[in-house]
């Protein structure tokens, strides 16, 4: 009789199942603000560099500084962070302006980074915030 | 799917409910004040205050980002885009544009499931 008994090892199991038992981000893994804005800074200068304001094609601009952004910010390896990128594009008018921002969050493991980007026609102000998922 | 745990209304994002605490919060600190150099600080962080302060009353399993951009106007131009990435099952985001005569003010509120 050959045998029948079939095992499971513990290869085979998915892996997926399994709790991590995981609840603060190694540091490998955080969220760090000054990597984020340089990142920022990269992808806002490289879309805007020797540009001046206009008036039909900032709102591409700010769409595709935002798409980029987040893309670039999910390619440093947060696996777990949820994101939430905001771009705002005003004309230099010599108006005031003034953005202000407050966060309810575990400051332990959430943050955010931010740039501002100007130049004689424009501003560009691109913020990025990481929400640690548990 | 009706698991007991799936999100209901009491757990849930609900942007109505979100956009009517902004505009709240704008018409009680800003209301029909013309733009002032000096009160714009007093504005923006009162603003994000209030809508935080009813948001966390909303108890709700969510953590918060609020934004508030105040500017004055005199023509020139402004922008603003958000692209987030998350569960769009539980978060979700909720912007507000609201102007007088003298200022444009937008808030966008992101709610992120815990």
């Amino acid at each position: 009789m050959a045998e029948t008994e079939v095992a499971i090892t513990p290869s085979e199991l998915p892996s997926a199942a399994e709790n991590s038992y995981i609840i603060r981000p190694n540091f490998k893994d955080k969220f760090k603000p000054a990597i984020v804005k340089d990142a920022i800074q990269e992808v806002v200068t490289e879309h805007l560099k020797g540009k001046d304001y206009d008036p039909e094609q900032a709102p591409a601009w700010c769409k595709a500084i935002t798409e980029a952004v987040k893309e670039k910010v999910k390619s440093l390896g947060m696996d777990r962070y949820k994101l939430a990128v905001n771009v705002v594009i005003g004309e230099q008018r010599g108006q005031g302006i003034k953005v202000g921002c407050r966060c309810f969050w575990d400051s332990d493991t959430d943050n955010y980074a931010q740039h501002l980007y100007m130049n004689e026609s424009m501003f560009c102000l691109a913020t990025a915030f990481g929400v640690f998922f548990y | 799917m009706d698991s007991e745990f799936a999100a209901g209304e009491d757990t849930a994002f609900v942007n109505d409910e979100i956009s009517s605490i902004i505009k709240e919060a704008i018409e009680a600190t800003i209301g029909g004040n013309t733009y002032q150099h000096n009160k714009v600080n007093q504005w923006t962080s009162n603003v994000v205050e209030q809508c935080l302060n009813q948001l966390t009353k909303l108890s709700k399993p969510f953590k918060y980002i609020v934004n508030c951009v105040i500017m004055q106007k005199n023509g020139a131009g402004l922008h603003m885009a958000n692209s987030c990435y998350w569960d769009n099952a539980t978060d979700g985001s909720c912007t507000v544009r609201w102007e007088n005569k003298t200022m444009y003010c937008i808030v966008s509120i992101f709610g992120l499931a815990i």
